[in-house]
């Protein structure tokens, strides 16, 4: 996922250009409900509520509008939704991203982090950082067995010289 | 019977040596994605570990300016100039972070400076970003794509390509030089077959 995903980043305006006709959002539904917050509720806490009223709970990002209307974004890794709330008329109205494989894999590879307050994203979270354990314990194991096979110390040795060279010369450099 | 042997032996060769130097040769961007990838995922205490009061961006210019501001307006166009009058260099990008405003960001590995151009004040600022470490592991990380004009960001680009097939590459020699182990064929399955199922588990609980 972390490749697939870095691939579509780096070569971005090539893959938009398979995707002309892109749409951010299309209407799932439209409902009317109303929803109590607690005075002075942030819009992320009115964000809960609502998310928890629709049965989509979620890392999510919420945010009042100039007009006064709660946007709650619902970060799902496949079906990513957008749901707009008037909280005077209580109308609601839930849009879906169509799903399309490069946002996907770009979704999937930003996610990480503990800012969310549900454990299911906090358990995500860890297993990126356990990647990330995975990968510093690959590259010093694969150094270390590298080292043992005599064989291919001489060529090893050689690679591992030209890489840090062409590392340390593009951190002088760009 | 030898002699039948030799093809197979062959091509497991290939496979390890090309697992193995593959991944000496890009060792060090190895390391890098791996490390830089933690200030991502710990933002937040990094950001408490450097709040001592010295201010993240420090104004280096700030005065009256001009720049024509509406939907012809090529935006890269603009921020090349405004880097050559100002003699700023490096790789840049260019937003608007509000319909009268924009935003020229100029990176290299170790400093960052935006550029912000406020129309309806005609109003130019040029500012510094502080040096921090995490700031600096995760500007490598991100650095990427074939929008600059010079050959060195995209030979940068080059490399991240050839990091993102060899990972493919270690993935799957990886996977071939595990089913040449007759003893750990078992437990392996069951590690893929849990590794694949949590993924897929997240993916629909998320």
């Amino acid at each position: 996922m972390y490749a697939l995903s870095t691939v579509v980043m780096n070569h971005r305006d090539w893959v938009s250009s398979f995707y002309p006709e892109t749409v951010p959002f299309v209407t799932e539904s439209e409902l009317t409900r109303r929803i109590s917050f607690p005075e002075e509720a942030s819009p992320a806490e009115q964000g809960r509520l609502v998310l928890q009223a629709l049965n989509m709970e979620g890392a999510f990002s919420a945010r009042r509008t100039e007009e006064g209307k709660l946007v709650i974004l619902r970060n799902h890794p496949v079906h990513p939704r957008r749901i707009t709330y008037e909280t005077e008329s209580g109308h609601l109205q839930v849009e879906q991203q169509p799903f399309e494989a490069p946002r996907f894999l770009e979704r999937m590879h930003r996610r990480r982090g503990f800012q969310q307050d549900y454990l299911l994203e906090d358990v995500w979270a860890l297993s990126v950082d356990l990647v990330i354990l995975t990968m510093v314990v690959w590259a010093f194991s694969g150094a270390w067995m590298w080292w043992e096979l005599k064989t291919t110390r001489l060529w090893g040795i050689s690679c591992l010289v030209f890489g840090f060279g062409l590392f340390a010369f593009f951190l002088l450099t760009i | 019977m030898a002699n039948r042997k030799v093809p197979h032996l062959k091509f497991n060769l290939i496979v390890r040596r090309t697992h193995l130097y593959l991944g000496i040769f890009l060792l060090p961007w190895f390391l890098m994605y791996s490390i830089s990838s933690l200030p991502f995922s710990h933002r937040s205490y990094l950001d408490a570990y450097y709040d001592d009061g010295t201010p993240l961006w420090v104004s280096r210019w700030e005065g009256n300016y001009y720049i024509p501001l509406d939907t012809e307006t090529d935006h890269r166009k603009i921020g090349a100039q405004v880097m050559q009058e100002f003699d700023l260099e490096g790789s840049f990008g260019t937003y608007q972070p509000a319909p009268d405003q924009l935003a020229i960001y100029i990176y290299d590995f170790w400093n960052a400076t935006q550029v912000r151009y406020f129309h309806d004040e005609k109003r130019l600022v040029i500012q510094d970003r502080r040096f921090r470490w995490d700031h600096f592991l995760t500007g490598m990380h991100a650095r990427g794509g074939f929008q600059q004009a010079s050959f060195l960001a995209d030979l940068w680009a080059v490399i991240v390509d050839i990091v993102c097939v060899a990972m493919m590459t270690w993935v799957a020699s990886g996977l071939y030089m595990w089913w040449q182990l007759k003893s750990v064929r078992r437990s392996g399955a069951l590690v893929i077959l849990s590794g694949t199922l949590s993924f897929v588990l997240f993916l629909f609980l998320l």
